[in-house]
Order: structure tokens, then sequence, then C-alpha cells
């Protein structure tokens, strides 16, 4: 209680002596000494390439110390608001699609566009550029691109005598089936499927698969209620049969990251992620990972490429110009691409993406494949400002609906009110 | 450079009569302590009361919007539950937490040997238990996995993730509340201390049994102390947030099981940008806790009983 009002006092005693911070983006590089705060959540294998980069960086710019400040997805976005409120915003943040409007649509975010010399983007792909533009404004530079997919653990396989059909074609029913043969062949050692609907990746295929979309172009919530409901019944069924976990073990893994998921701890066979997880997957599980295209691809395509994450600059950072040079070594070196790999995506800026693709091996070679090899259609509309929230939402009523306390027809509705809700109050 | 001043005079003042100097001298000593009450409670307070009539996204300016915050708290369905919740978790834990208090303190009034390090050994938990690191042992205790599902394995029962499982989310949190009851102990030990011996001697040359002795005796010459601790206790169970916030990663579930209402204040505020509604929140939190006291006062009168 203390503390946040505290942090309330401090936003006030701040909001006046703000501004649009000092130095211009597009200025010289200062001699000075100074700090650069760089914050990003991730996994621990993302932690390590990431904190390689930034001495890269150190040892050709010995004055601009780069101090990174890590954490875990959940924790990430509760420090990010807490900072930018107090005015102690760091000066380079990861951004996420879902924050995107939120920030730049309330002034946080500087126009990487004014930062001239300092930060070049023409080596961007246009319509990945696009995704991180507002009303003309480039408010984040895509890190990569990235595409959801089923993950699967091939030595659980063999060792349960488990084929999978034709990835190509196959159905959701198929997907229902093989996790059931896994289950039952394991005696409840493992789990086939590890359940999801915790992130919206999930709802955006089953939508698009079904002609439908989560929104409607001009940001409001547009899936329909039954379409929503058949998604949920089908992870209650995978529940209820034992396909996935227990509602209450599925809720736990998925409250505790990455890196305690049944896909890392090998204890479910097939499940949903993002192709550029593969390499952190791989490293935490030890076992042998394959990508697969989602179920039901087949008929109608879901798929899309995601702008995996951005690269964004306060707008009230001190140190803009020494900001997007930092974003430019990120973005547009090949000595720090040659570090970060696919880790962030595969790289949507094409001459790095030219020159990577034949470094690249293992899980981060077949997730650079796996994304060539789908089909995908236009990107969603970028999450609209007062949806960020949206995965909250979503895995309340996902547990909701697990538990059944509601069935999905009736989850199904009240995410749609309380989802279009927070969008008409921002 | 006041502060200083009014130091060397005091040190070189030989006249004006001693107690005047003795005031300044205490109001030198409070300075501290005042500016800290100004600039780290009072003014966040007051600047949240102002806050609670506006809509304020944290990044821009605040805009005055009138009563609509409080408005919206007589529709907002997730508010009534977090209500719902903490209610709940106030009335069940504190008169489990005050009856273990009050249990462990007499045991420990009969006098035994090594009572110093069972007294310590006992309040240890009361100094640990907001804090982060023992909601995070707690995670692992309740989980799927944890030690109480291990144990309830060695027996053929086969556990629920405690913590993950909205049916019991709740009450795992409770079990933690009544484990730091070693506060309340430690001022229930003391006040058992004060109750003369005679008493129950007396009593008990009149044939009074142990109920009785505890009835007629030890409740009503405590009571000033359970009415304290009882204060105490509601008011410290409302504002519990560090426990919810961590044994739910932030999130007040599994589906709003354990949304705490300091916790709905602080997801308003810092997840959705809604700085105007948590700060009217918080203010709400304040009035309920204050005619939750208020009660207490009112019906004090009727079983408080003062000695002197």
């Amino acid at each position: 209680m203390k503390k946040i009002l505290a942090g309330v006092l401090a936003a006030l005693l701040l909001a006046g002596c703000g501004g649009s911070g000092g130095g211009k983006a597009d200025g010289d590089l200062t001699a000075d000494k100074i700090e650069l705060r760089f914050t990003w959540w991730g996994s621990d294998a993302r932690h390590q390439r990431t904190q390689q980069v930034i001495d890269l960086w150190q040892k050709a710019h010995p004055n601009i110390t780069v101090k990174g400040e890590f954490k875990e997805w959940n924790g990430y976005w509760d420090s990010l608001a807490t900072t930018v409120a107090a005015n102690d915003a760091p000066d380079v943040i990861q951004m996420d699609e879902l924050y995107l409007a939120s920030y730049a649509e309330r002034g946080a975010l500087l126009d990487l566009g004014t930062a001239g010399k300092n930060l070049a983007i023409t080596d961007f792909d246009a319509k990945a550029l696009a995704t991180g533009a507002i009303d003309g404004k480039q408010y984040g530079l895509p890190t990569g691109v990235t595409t959801y997919s089923i993950v699967a653990n091939t030595d659980l396989l063999a060792k349960y005598n488990v084929t999978l059909p034709d990835d190509a074609s196959w159905t959701w029913d198929d997907f229902k089936r093989v996790g059931d043969q896994i289950s039952k062949a394991s005696g409840g050692e493992v789990t086939g499927v590890q359940s999801w609907g915790f992130d919206i990746g999930g709802v955006n295929i089953w939508a698009r698969q079904n002609g439908a979309s989560l929104y409607s172009p001009d940001g409001k919530v547009a899936i329909p209620a039954d379409v929503l409901a058949k998604y949920w019944q089908y992870l209650l069924d995978l529940s209820k049969q034992g396909i996935a976990p227990a509602a209450s073990v599925s809720v736990e893994r998925a409250g505790a990251g990455l890196d305690q998921s049944g896909t890392a701890t090998n204890k479910s066979a097939l499940a949903t992620w993002w192709n550029s997880q593969l390499t952190s997957l791989a490293k935490a599980s030890g076992q042998n990972l394959k990508l697969l295209k989602i179920p039901g691809e087949g008929t109608a395509t879901g798929a899309y490429y995601k702008p995996s994450m951005f690269w964004s600059i306060s707008s009230r950072s001190k140190h803009q110009a020494e900001a997007a040079a930092f974003v430019n070594f990120l973005a547009n070196s090949q000595e720090a691409a040659d570090v970060l790999l696919t880790d962030r995506g595969i790289p949507a800026n094409t001459k790095i993406r030219a020159a990577l693709t034949g470094k690249l091996q293992g899980t981060d070679k077949a997730a650079a494949e796996f994304l060539d090899s789908v089909k995908v259609g236009e990107a969603p509309r970028v999450t609209p400002n007062g949806a960020s929230d949206v995965e909250a939402i979503l895995k309340r009523h996902t547990e909701e609906v697990l538990f059944e306390r509601q069935t999905p027809q009736q989850a199904a509705e009240a995410f749609i009110k309380e989802l279009q809700a927070g969008i008409d109050a921002a | 450079m006041s502060a200083i001043g009014e130091l060397q005079r005091l040190n070189t003042s030989t006249g004006g009569p001693p107690r005047k100097r003795d005031t300044k001298a205490a109001l030198l000593f409070l300075l501290p302590w005042f500016a800290g009450l100004l600039l780290i409670t009072a003014g966040p307070v007051a600047a949240s009361f102002v806050l609670g009539f506006t809509d304020y996204n944290l990044i821009q300016p605040p805009e005055f919007n009138g009563l609509e915050n409080i408005q919206r708290m007589l529709t907002d369905e997730r508010l009534h539950h977090s209500l719902g919740v903490t209610f709940t978790y106030v009335f069940v834990s504190v008169p489990l937490q005050l009856a273990a208090a009050l249990g462990l303190a007499m045991l420990l009034d009969r006098g035994m040997r090594g009572l110093a390090f069972y007294r310590s050994a006992f309040y240890l938990p009361s100094l640990l238990g907001s804090s982060v690191a023992i909601a995070v042992l707690w995670r692992q205790i309740f989980g799927a996995e944890g030690l109480i599902n291990q144990a309830l394995g060695y027996v053929g029962i086969e556990g629920t993730g405690w913590i993950s499982d909205p049916d019991t989310a709740l009450s795992t949190l409770i079990v933690l509340n009544v484990w730091t009851f070693g506060a309340p102990m430690v001022i229930f030990l003391a006040g058992l201390r004060q109750i003369p011996v005679m008493y129950y001697e007396a009593a008990s040359i009149d044939g009074a049994g142990r109920w009785t002795q505890f009835r007629r005796i030890t409740v009503p010459l405590l009571s000033p102390i359970i009415f304290f601790n009882l204060v105490l206790q509601i008011i410290h169970a409302f504002q519990s947030f560090t426990q919810a916030f961590v044994v739910s990663g932030g999130t007040g579930g599994p589906s709003d099981s354990t949304m705490f209402y300091t916790l709905y204040l602080y997801q308003r505020g810092f997840h959705s940008f809604d700085m105007g509604y948590a700060s009217a929140l918080a203010w709400l939190l304040l009035l309920i806790i204050a005619a939750f006291t208020a009660v207490n006062f009112w019906a004090a009168k009727r079983w408080v009983f003062y000695d002197d």
C-alpha cells in the first residue's frame, strides 16, 4: 500500500520536470561517460546471449555503459509500467505487440524515425516495419518475425512408439487422437499435449481458421462467441480426457514460465509455441524437439507472421542519440546478429537474415527453415490501446473453463464483454 | 541549516525556563520522523485523494472526471468479487490466528524449560510471514509436486495443485496467515503474565475447573489485550498484498480466487493503466478499514473489561 502511494506521489512530482528528455535522437554521440539502461524479458538462454552482445558493444564504446535489466515476462510489465510512471523508464525497451499501442498512444515511446543517422531502418522488410508503426510513426523496430507452431518431443514419441500424421494436412481431431495415444502409452508418466489457452496466439489462429479475427480493423473485438466457445470446449476435452494434464497442473505450469513448462521438463510430448522459442526450449529440455505446423492449416490458413518483439526507446530518455545508436547496433550489426541468432525471431532485417541463414545450426536453423515452410496470411491488427491485458483476461477465462466454473459459451461471452470494455475505457 | 542553528542555540542558551528548551529539543528529535511522515505517507495519501477523482493513465497528466470512479465501483463485478475474497480471508484467518496465538501463549505461560527458545521459535514466522521468500516457499510446498503432495503420496492420496486450484488456493493463504501467529502470541503472553496467580488459586479452592477459570478469569482480564490484537490483525489482514501477489504470480488467480482487494487495486493501477480508479479504490479500502475499526471499538464497550 505505502509503496503504491509513494509511487503515485513520485509520479506527480516528477511529471512536472519530465518533458521531452535531453539530447536529440539524431544528435552526435557524447564523449562523456554515460550509462544506458536496457530492459528485456526472456529465458536464461536469452539473458546469456544478450549479455554477450552488450559486452561486444562495450568494447567499441567504452564510455557508454549499458546496464541490462532482465526479467521474466509476468514481472516485466509491472515493472515497466511503474518505472514509466515514475519517469524512470529504461532508455532501451524490448516491447511487445500487446503493449505497443498502449505505450505509444500515451506518448511514452520515441518515434524512431527521428533518430536519423543514428538508426538505419532501410534494410528492414516494409511489411515487418509496418507492424511497429502507428499513425505513420515508427514506435518499435521489429527484431524479427515468428509464427505459431507445434513443438514435438521426438524422443518421447519414439519412446512410446507413436507416429504422427503429416503435419501439412493434420486436423485438430488427429492432434487429439495422437495426444491420447501418447498419454495412454506412457501410463500417465507424460501427457500427449500441453494445455494452452494462456497466450493470444492460439486464439488468433483458431479465429482465423474459422474465418474470423480477434479484432476488427478499427480495433473492436470481433471474434464471434460461438467460435471462441468451441476453442475452449476443445481445451476442456483435452484436459478431461487426460490428453492434457489436469487443470491445476496446467495452470501451475503456465504461471511458471518457459523453463518450467511441460515441454521444457519433458512432461508433455506436443505443445503450442512460437517457433523462435525452439532453441530456449531445447536447451531446457535436453531432448530432441521438432517444429510442426499447427493442425487444421491444410484446409484454412490461420498462421501469420507475428512481429516477435520490438526495440523501442523511451521518449523521456536523457540519452536518445546513444540509445538509438545502441538499437542500431542490435538491429543492424552482423556482429550482434551472430550472437543473437534467432532468439528474438528470424531477423526482420533482410540483409542480416540473408547473411545469417547459412550460418545457423541446430535448432536455430530448424526455426528459420520452419518459418519459410509455413504458408501465412496477413498479420492480425495490432492489439488496440486498452487491450494490453488481453492475455490476463484470456488466462482467467481459460481457468474458469478448465475448472468447469463456467461453460465455454458463458466464458466466451464474458471474455468478449470485458475485453471490449477495456478498449472503450482507454 | 536551521536545525544546526537550533542546536547551537540550545548549547549556548543559558536563559529561559528549562521546560521550553526541552520542548524544542523534543521537536528537533521528532523532525526526521515528521519529515518522513509528511513526504512518504501524508503527501502520497493526499495526492491519491485528489487522483481518486481523476482519469489518470500514469503516462499522461490526470484529468478530473468528478464522481465517475465512484459510480464505476457500484457496477464493477470484479471489485465486488475481490471484496468477497478479502472478507473471507479476514474473517476466517484472523479468528483462527488469534485462537492459535492464545492457545500457545497459555501453553507457554504454564512455565516450561527453554521458554525463551520456544517463544522466539514461534515468533519467527511473524517476522518472515509477509516476506517474498516465504511466499515463494509456499508456492513450492503447496505446488502440484510440492512437499504436501509428496507427503500425501506416501499414504496413497493424490493431492491437487493446491495453489493452482481455485477451490483451495485461498485456503493456502489463510494457512499462511494463521502460521504467523507469533506477534499476537507474544503480546498475549505478556498479558497473561499480568494476571495475578491468586485469582486462579481462589477459583480452584472454590472448585472451578480449567474451563471455568479460562472463561471467568482469563478472558475478562485478558480482554483488553484480545481487543488490541483483534483490531491490529484485522487491519493487517485487510492490507495483505505480498502473499497473494507472489503466490498467484501477480494475477490473483486461478480464476480470481486469490484476488485480494489490494491486488485488484494494484492491477487496475499498474496493469490496466487506470491509476485514477485505483486511487479511488485505495480510499474505499481506507473507509472500509475505518468502519470495521469503529465497529470494533463500539462493540468493545460490551465485552472489554478494564481492571483499573
